[in-house]
């Protein structure tokens, strides 16, 4: 059950992960990266339509991006973290609330766009999130905290703040600079420093691309 | 609907009467109702009894008092206060400051007043981000600049109502000081000093320059203060104007003076009388805010523009509002904020480490250590560690059918349950168990306990346990020939230091036609009124006895110290409990 990260196996210092093998099921995606991307090496595309990532974005190990209900856009500077689900169906997602039941629904029939999820640039995807495909729109700059949902036909304004465990429903607009916390109660940020916040974004990827060993060239096909 | 998982309550013997202090004689029976005391001992405890709820209590909730030897529960043990301090900061705060400060933590510690998350002090400077934590190039944050409070779950800052502080420590003094917009306002003592001030050197046309700025928006505690001078200043005034007996002012209106002038009023006027009221001062009220007159501003077109404007959600909830400490800055009433955007933040509530004591002997049974880091106990007696405990789980013999669902329990179909006691004490307790034929209540299930009296072991070592394996083998499983049947009598299985056996239930039927046949003959009327909360629910009462053997404690200083098998007294503990095993589906 355990997988080996490295290869040799004589002189290796790192632990052996007890992490189940990460399995590439489902057909793989035709994509379009950037050349200064950073891609992990389990993280699992999967899909039929075209998947592009943006410059200097950092999918991290185990994200997952299903491009299945339709395109996938992640702009530049984007950050997408483990175990979270970008392009989801809400019927291919198990844990889905009693809510987004309903949804899955009126999608299980393959949907007929071809933009499923657009992500602008300096989006922060925490980890846990799903961002679920139907031309949701995610704007720039915002935050979808530790699993979050935004569920399909969601089009969130930028600057925006979802804290951990929020839902947006599904075909819902939130305009710019909104914090949705709580129970799904909402309020206008005025701090008014979004450049701040891209500035420390921007200094967390750099720190990710050294940390995290990147292998585009798996993806591609 | 989801399973009950089965549960167990426990009696305080606080809630009754009788056994608390000596059993009252017979005669006496007349204080506690119409029953005489021989009907109340025999009458079964009714957990469905609206007062039974008030005793009732999990295990983990109950304390036990060594030297009564009796349960206690959280209503009846006395607290003491033994610490108070800040959850924030887990600063001690010595009881003195709480009666001149206030029950609040009164350094920066505070919530935010649209999440109650905690703020925290960040400098206006350099705005800095919680996600910058592995950020190699960390610019140092200067340490001046003014601060503002933020919160980082909602990003509520202080900047929203307009608050700066220009220190980073001691923020609950300088909001103390602070409107909302960012103007001073002066505190109490400091009025106090300008009117001191004001007294000595100023002239009227420093007075009304100082009313003219007070009177644009006078807030609470400066109104106060204005109108206790005023009125001080007033009593002095009609007092002195009396005969000179008194000339002190400030005797107010129990000193002599005043109460010969109320009782010349009343006695009847004649010459003396008119003199004397000629003399009496007549006490005005207050004529600007200088002395404390606030005339309310009843026009609220601005409020509901505002409302208009920004709508519902830009008001405050109740629960925001009622976390809101009085803001002394802003007028009362007419000024209290009513918007989200006037939210002050909330400095924190103190909490407190408490030592219990058992009501009757008053021996500690709980004492938290004093430190606030230290989380743990110097005196902890809890029921746990000396009652048995009993759990609950369904018993599923091979004969029942496996189509049956198990969320709810069958009406007239037997089924069995397996309690498990488990003994906490170091010596071997001997139980007996008695519970009524009938659970009381409309619908009567009826109740088998099919080994009432038993003995469990002590809770030895589990060394001990392991190095004496050799009988142990034979010992456990007592009570098993061949297949595993549930047999009267015996017990179902036995362990190290529990004891598990086997419970028979017939769930009583819920239906309302049938109540009126198989309720006993009587003559009181049947009630058949639908289903009540609750009353689907199968609780048994169960009147548990422990009995075990002690090592006497002698009283006596001069004892000999005798310590042979003589010396152990047999004690025992006796309480109803309450075992709730499911819900009897209504079908």
């Amino acid at each position: 059950m355990a997988a080996p990260t490295s290869t040799s196996a004589s002189s290796s210092s790192k632990r052996h992960s007890i992490l189940p093998s990460v399995s590439q099921a489902g057909p793989k995606p035709p994509v379009q990266f950037s050349s200064s991307i950073t891609i992990a090496d389990s993280a699992l595309l999967t899909g039929s339509h075209m998947i592009v990532v943006g410059s200097e974005s950092v999918i991290h190990p185990r994200a997952r991006l299903d491009s299945s209900g339709g395109r996938i856009t992640i702009g530049r500077r984007c950050i997408v973290h483990e175990r979270s689900i970008v392009g989801g169906n809400a019927a291919t997602v198990t844990l889905s609330p009693s809510r987004g039941s309903k949804t899955s629904d009126m999608l299980l029939s393959p949907l007929p766009s071809s933009a499923g999820v657009t992500l602008a640039d300096y989006v922060l995807v925490d980890v846990g999130a799903v961002i679920e495909a139907g031309d949701t729109v995610v704007g720039e700059g915002t935050t979808v905290g530790v699993g979050a949902r935004v569920c399909a036909g969601a089009v969130v304004g930028k600057h925006c703040t979802l804290t951990p465990h929020t839902v947006v429903a599904a075909g819902d607009v939130v305009p710019d600079f909104t914090v949705i916390y709580s129970k799904g109660l909402r309020r206008r940020d005025l701090r008014g420093v979004p450049e701040l916040r891209n500035k420390g974004q921007a200094r967390q990827i750099e720190v990710l691309r050294r940390m995290i060993p990147s292998n585009p060239g798996k993806f591609s096909s | 609907m989801a399973p009950l998982t089965p549960y167990t309550f426990f009696q305080c013997p606080c809630s009754e009467p009788s056994t608390l202090g000596q059993p009252a004689d017979r005669s006496s029976g007349a204080g506690a109702g119409a029953e005489p005391d021989a009907d109340d001992e025999d009458r079964a405890f009714d957990p469905r009894a609206p007062r039974s709820n008030y005793s009732l209590y999990p295990l983990e909730y109950l304390l036990y008092c060594e030297d009564c030897q009796q349960i206690r529960c959280p209503r009846c043990v006395a607290e003491e206060i033994v610490t108070f301090y800040c959850p924030c900061c887990l600063f001690e705060v010595p009881s003195s400051n709480l009666k001149s400060e206030g029950n609040r933590c009164t350094r920066s510690c505070f919530q935010c007043p649209v999440c109650i998350g905690p703020l925290t002090t960040t400098s206006l400077e350099s705005h800095p981000d919680p996600s910058l934590l592995a950020a190699p190039d960390n610019s140092a944050v200067p340490h001046s600049g003014p601060y503002m409070l933020t919160c980082s779950y909602c990003n509520w800052s202080s900047t929203e109502i307009g608050i700066k502080f220009d220190k980073s420590n001691g923020i609950h003094a300088q909001l103390a000081k602070l409107r909302n917009g960012g103007t001073t306002r002066l505190t109490a003592k400091e009025h106090k000093e300008r009117r001191k001030d004001l007294l000595q050197g100023g002239g009227p046309s420093t007075r009304t320059a100082e009313a003219a700025v007070d009177g644009r928006d006078l807030d609470v505690d400066t109104q106060f203060a204005n109108l206790k001078a005023f009125y001080q200043n007033q009593l002095a005034d009609s007092s002195s104007g009396g005969n000179g007996l008194s000339s002190l002012g400030d005797l107010g209106f129990a000193s002599p003076n005043s109460l010969s002038r109320i009782m010349s009023i009343y006695t009847g006027g004649n010459l003396h009388d008119k003199r004397s009221k000629s003399r009496i001062g007549v006490m005005r009220e207050a004529l600007d805010s200088d002395e404390g007159l606030k005339i309310a501003n009843l026009d609220e077109s601005e409020a509901v523009e505002k409302l208009q404007e920004e709508g519902y959600d830009a008001t405050v909830s109740t629960e925001q509002m009622s976390n809101q400490t009085p803001n002394l800055g802003e007028a009362p009433l007419h000024g209290r904020g009513r918007f989200t955007s006037e939210l002050r933040p909330v400095p924190y509530l103190l909490r407190t480490k408490r030592s219990k004591r058992c009501p009757i002997c008053r021996h500690i049974i709980s004492k938290p250590e004093a430190k606030v880091q230290a989380t743990r106990f110097r005196i902890r007696l809890v029921a746990g560690s000396y009652i048995p405990s009993i759990t609950i789980r369904p018993l599923n013999t091979p004969e029942a059918n496996p189509g049956a669902p198990s969320d709810t329990l069958q009406p007239l179909k037997p089924v069995q349950f397996l309690l498990t006691f488990k003994n906490p004490i170091f010596e071997a307790v001997k139980v007996t168990l008695a519970t009524p034929a009938k659970t009381p209540g409309r619908f009567a299930s009826k109740v088998t306990v099919l080994c009432p009296q038993f003995e469990i072991d002590a809770n030895t070592d589990v060394w001990d346990e392991a190095l004496k394996d050799g009988d142990k083998d034979k010992r456990r499983r007592r009570g098993e020939d061949g297949p595993h049947q549930a047999e009267a009598g015996k017990i179902w299985e036995r362990g190290r230091n529990w004891v598990s056996l086997v419970i028979e239930v017939v769930p009583a039927s819920l239906r309302l036609d049938l109540l009126a046949l198989t309720s006993p003959a009587g003559g009181h009327e049947v009630d058949t009124g639908p289903l009540r909360e609750d009353e689907d629910l199968l609780e048994i009462p169960m009147f548990v006895r422990v009995e075990w053997e002690a090592d006497a404690v002698g009283d006596e200083i001069g004892s000999a110290p005798n310590k042979d098998k003589e010396g152990r007294e047999k004690r025992e503990l006796a309480y109803w409990c309450v075992l709730g095993l499911g819900r009897v589906s209504q079908s």
